[in-house]
């Protein structure tokens, strides 16, 4: 019995840490934004339809669409969970103070779309390949 | 012929909104640009111990009659300019009639954060909540509080037909930043609304009733990383037109204003609010031949706890008081001229697309004198001082 719980203890416990370890997420951006870092406060501003601009450059937000990367995005930085996060959105949008930011389907087109588009910032796990944006450091 | 016109084109707008969020077709294209497709919808439920409430029959076995729907589109035609409407329609008792309305259409021009310009009809800023009232997904209560947010007079302040200039910019030495809006133009009551069914209730049947409007609003995004703080003005000149005993009927302002001031502080699960409302109108009625003044004071303190991601717990004080201009107080009884309401309520946010909530009103006063709160004389044919309300609102949005 000891051995069983022991195990599930470490099954459990490793599952943990891989999933710590795993979910890193880095604030990504076209290099049309000029600034190398952001502040937290910026950035939730960007997030959260409350600015558009970053160090002077525009900045629109991009959003992935809900997961362990998005989950932990918005915890971290934006303070939110995935529920209130949208509902505060469609909040703007439904007073005509703004549009619904874009919503992409996996970290690739993350990458894909944020080089494309000129201001584009969104989110990616670090593990994720992204050459031909930058990476803001969050302050 | 015409009310199942009205519910004809209500379910149309529901099918529209199941249909969209069926299948995700959030959007579609106009050449290059893309349109947004957002809707949302509520059903209430209402049952008081007491007094028919919000022109429901409640006091029976309680009313269903609470439901609205909305359906918005938008599009960012350049980085600056984006065009957006969205059409509303709604059943609340007596009110709404499921009449679809053009609840706002505009075009918004921003060249800078601190400059902005939108014209159409545009939604009105005034206090915290006055544009984001419908939002039902976005706010902790089934009920906004009803003496600064009467849900029955919802048409009177939602929008105006005009232009506004609004901005935000950041103050220097991270003192935080300013928000403003100033705006001109006219509103236009809905004739289902509150005080078109008040005056129906005294033999006055209004055709018309709207006026010239301006204002503004400035609030302030302390240093302080949640908390805000503000102040609304609006202006109002108003003509009222319709029938009354056989011959024509006008009414019409002498003075009629509102200032609001507000401040919220919002911390990851929590927030608190409170706001003050003060609504002066100084009428002349029945053609002319007589002038009658409403004073109307509310405030309320308001909060909320998201106690995990699915419940919320929330609570508030509202306070509604009603001074009538030259009557004295043994001809409106005291229950009548106040409505204190405590409140209970519990959130519950099904995924992100769906929410309940449950919630309790415990109200001293009807505050039924000279101006709609929510408890008319129509339905009443006697009020009772005190009433005791259940509300059940289920919500969704996309």
């Amino acid at each position: 019995m000891k051995k069983i719980l022991l195990t599930l203890v470490v099954v459990f416990g490793s599952l943990l840490l891989a999933a710590q370890a795993q979910a890193q997420v880095v604030v990504i951006a076209n290099p049309s934004i000029k600034s190398a870092d952001v502040s937290k406060n910026d950035l939730r501003d960007v997030f959260t339809g409350g600015s558009s601009s970053i160090g002077g450059s525009n900045a629109t937000p991009v959003l992935l669409k809900a997961g362990a990367t998005s989950d932990e995005f918005l915890t971290v930085f934006i303070g939110k969970n995935d529920s209130a996060f949208r509902a505060g959105w469609r909040s703007l949008v439904f007073s005509g103070q703004a549009s619904m930011p874009k919503t992409v389907d996996s970290e690739t087109a993350m990458v894909d779309f944020v080089t494309r588009n000129a201001g584009a910032i969104g989110y990616i796990s670090k593990a994720t390949p992204h050459e031909g944006v930058k990476v803001l450091a969050v302050r | 012929m015409k009310s199942m016109f009205r519910r004809g084109l209500a379910a149309g707008i529901l099918a529209a909104l199941t249909v969209s969020m069926g299948l995700y077709a959030q959007d579609f294209k106009i050449g290059t640009r893309t349109v947004q497709v957002h809707g949302f919808g509520t059903q209430g439920f209402i049952h008081t111990n007491d007094n028919n409430w919000l022109t429901m029959n409640t006091s029976g076995v309680g009313s269903g009659a609470f439901t609205d729907v909305g359906l918005n589109m938008g599009m960012q035609v350049t980085d600056n300019v984006r065009v957006a409407g969205q059409f509303y329609d709604r059943k609340l008792g007596k009110l709404g009639d499921w009449e679809p309305l053009m609840d706002w259409a505009m075009a918004d021009y921003r060249p800078k954060p601190w400059l902005g310009f939108r014209a159409g009809k545009v939604k009105t800023v005034l206090g915290l909540f006055t544009d984001s009232q419908d939002m039902d997904f976005n706010n902790t209560f089934a009920l906004m509080p009803q003496s600064v947010y009467p849900i029955d007079l919802r048409d009177s302040t939602i929008a105006h037909e005009g232009g506004d200039i609004y901005g935000k910019a950041k103050l220097p030495n991270k003192l935080g930043s300013l928000s403003y809006a100033a705006y001109g133009g006219r509103r236009a009551d809905n004739m289902h609304s509150g005080y078109p069914y008040l005056l129906g209730g005294y033999g006055i049947t209004l055709s018309s009733y709207g006026g010239p409007v301006f204002g503004g609003d400035l609030r302030w995004q302390t240093p302080l990383r949640g908390l805000k703080v503000g102040a609304s003005r609006l202006n109002q000149i108003i003509t009222g037109k319709g029938a009354f005993a056989g011959g024509p009927y006008e009414e019409h302002s002498k003075h009629d204003w509102t200032n609001q001031y507000y401040g919220q502080y919002t911390a990851n699960k929590f927030h608190i609010e409170s706001e003050y409302k003060r609504y002066l109108r100084d009428q002349i009625i029945f053609n002319g031949t007589a002038e009658i003044e409403t004073d109307v004071r509310g405030c309320y303190v308001s909060g909320g706890y998201r106690i995990n991601k699915w419940v919320e717990a929330g609570s508030y004080f509202s306070h509604y008081r009603v001074y009538p201009g030259g009557y004295t107080a043994t001809t409106y009884p005291e229950a009548t001229t106040h409505d204190y309401d405590k409140v209970v309520t519990g959130k519950f946010t099904i995924n992100q697309y769906f929410t309940v909530k449950a919630e309790g009103h415990f109200m001293d006063g009807n505050g039924s004198a000279l101006y709609p709160d929510g408890f008319y004389t129509a339905v009443n044919p006697t009020l009772a001082a005190n009433t005791i309300g259940l509300v059940v609102r289920t919500g969704f949005s996309f």
